[in-house]
């Protein structure tokens, strides 16, 4: 509980400044969507007069862009990638800190097992998440009601916004995975960054490839927005894929965590 | 020189690992291109019809999407985010790390000032980026030449280049002169990377609404858009000033700061 309590309180201002810029995008960008969806709806008359063939060319279905959850999917691509350097940077530093800050010794010479140090650790970090993805939420929810031109699917809305947690839980795996697998982490964000703009760049390149099996290894494109907005389910087989990505790093950290030879000095 | 080849050792991997990602962006970024390849002719039409906002989302703003170099100017933007993320953590790096590692002692008692200890920095990290920069420009030059059939295209992809390399330095210079100027150089690279977050978000807001155009020099990422370098065929000389002040008072300022530094043993 000590520990639990101890990371928390060491995390509790990133936490906030990264809650509260998730809602600076929000805001900011949702703020342009009165100004967006007048300029939409004058090109949408354009629009009509090109051929079918051509419209799936550029593979942007417009009809979807236009309304306020399209435009929200757009936005929430860099929201995306905020949260998921916020949860892998968490991941890889909660893990990583003890033996950069030369604090491993005096953790582990208390009477707790790795094993407990780590839940604590981890629970720590799902809380923090889960209290980022509230505030984010309800930040969602009240600036889209503010500007909204027509109605919209509140569920469609709530699916979209809650899986960024799917996919920080999928990064904070995949940190928490490296700190463990790695014998030193010296520079957490260089490590966090490189991997989330790897997969981010993956994921432009599979979805503006339609690759099925690519698609597979880009976690930031399991969740497909405009197949929310459209059959308002999850597909299923990308959910579960990263379902035993998240459960397998946790598990094999554990296993890994267990026996680690930790430096002291 | 024992500094230099010491740190141009140090970087030397990071280095490599983002070249190969640079590398692989403007071969998936162009392999693209040949896929949509033909629908170049009725993609421009449908451009010119488009509302500013619209563009901005899909980043095509003032190019001819028919042309390979056009198309090249879509990628640009992801390149030049690659490259000052590159640059801002290497700038930010090199200084902190000695205090991170708790090497500054080490370093400091040799007899070699202060000032010596940055040049010697700056000076590799200024051949890296130099580096980055060059094996952009000749992996574009190769891959761009293949698609653009016929036509030159080395010294627009010069000009973009130099339009890059200055937005590199200006990052550089910003990583290094947070680290020189924030007492806790722990965290300066996430605080200078978190700045050149804002400003790219900023840059986006601006592509998106006629309203804030004159926020444009305030963020870097605005200074030298493909679009503009591309027609006019110059880098425009307010902001090749606004880059030359910058990067002038970033380097005074890591100076200045670094030694007078009190630094954290």
């Amino acid at each position: 509980m000590n520990m639990y309590l101890h990371e928390l309180k060491a995390y509790r201002k990133s936490t906030i400044i990264w809650t509260l810029s998730l809602i600076a995008i929000v805001v900011l960008f949702m703020s342009l969507f009165p100004a967006f969806s007048r300029d939409a709806e004058d090109f949408m008359k354009v629009l009509e007069g090109f051929p079918e063939e051509f419209k799936k060319a550029i593979g942007l279905s417009f009809d979807t862009l236009a309304t306020i959850l399209g435009y929200f999917s757009y936005a929430f691509l860099y929201i995306k990638l905020c949260g998921a350097i916020q949860a892998m940077n968490l991941g890889l530093s909660i893990f990583s800190k003890e033996s950069r800050d030369k604090t491993a010794e005096f953790l582990f010479t208390k009477p707790v097992t790795r094993t407990q140090v780590m839940t604590a650790k981890l629970l720590a970090c799902f809380t923090s998440l889960i209290l980022t993805n509230l505030a984010f939420i309800l930040a969602v929810f009240g600036t889209v009601s503010m500007v909204k031109t027509e109605e919209y699917s509140g569920q469609a809305l709530l699916m979209i916004s809650g899986s960024l947690l799917f996919l920080q839980l999928f990064f904070l795996g995949l940190g928490v995975f490296l700190a463990v697998l790695l014998p030193k982490v010296k520079s957490v964000i260089t490590i966090s960054l490189g991997t989330v703009f790897a997969f981010f760049m993956m994921g432009m390149i599979s979805s503006s490839t339609d690759d099925e099996a690519l698609r597979y290894f880009s976690p930031f494109n399991y969740v497909n927005d405009y197949y929310i907005i459209e059959h308002l389910r999850f597909e299923s087989s990308f959910l579960l894929v990263g379902a035993v990505i998240i459960m397998m790093s946790v598990l094999t950290s554990f296993l890994v965590y267990r026996k680690k030879d930790i430096h002291s000095i | 020189m024992n500094i230099m080849k010491r740190e141009m050792k140090a970087n030397l991997k990071s280095l490599i690992i983002w070249s190969i990602g640079v590398l692989a962006m403007v071969i998936a970024g162009m392999g693209k291109y040949a896929g949509m390849n033909g629908t170049g002719q009725t993609m421009n039409e449908l451009m010119a019809e488009m509302p500013k906002s619209l563009q901005a989302i899909m980043g095509t703003s003032g190019f001819d999407l028919a042309t390979a170099l056009g198309f090249y100017g879509l990628l640009y933007l992801y390149l030049i985010v690659m490259a000052s993320i590159h640059a801002v953590m290497l700038g930010a790096n090199i200084i902190a790390k000695e205090e991170r590692d708790k090497t500054a002692e080490f370093l400091l008692v040799k007899p070699v000032s202060r000032a010596q200890v940055i040049s010697m920095k700056l000076l590799t990290a200024f051949i890296h980026i130099v580096l980055f920069n060059l094996v952009t420009l000749f992996s574009s030059i190769i891959i761009v030449e293949r698609y653009a059939e016929a036509v030159t295209v080395t010294e627009d992809l010069s000009l973009l280049m130099s339009g890059m390399f200055l937005l590199q330095l200006i990052f550089l210079l910003l990583g290094s002169a947070v680290a020189a100027v924030y007492q806790k150089s722990k965290k300066a690279s996430v605080i200078s990377t978190g700045i050149l977050l804002v400003l790219f978000i900023l840059s986006i807001l601006i592509n998106m609404t006629e309203n804030i155009e004159m926020l444009k020099y305030l963020t870097p990422f605005k200074y030298f858009e493909a679009a503009t370098i591309l027609n006019k065929g110059n880098l425009e000389p307010v902001f090749l000033l606004l880059s030359v002040f910058l990067i002038l008072a970033f380097t005074t300022m890591t100076y200045r700061f670094y030694q007078k530094k009190d630094l954290n043993l």
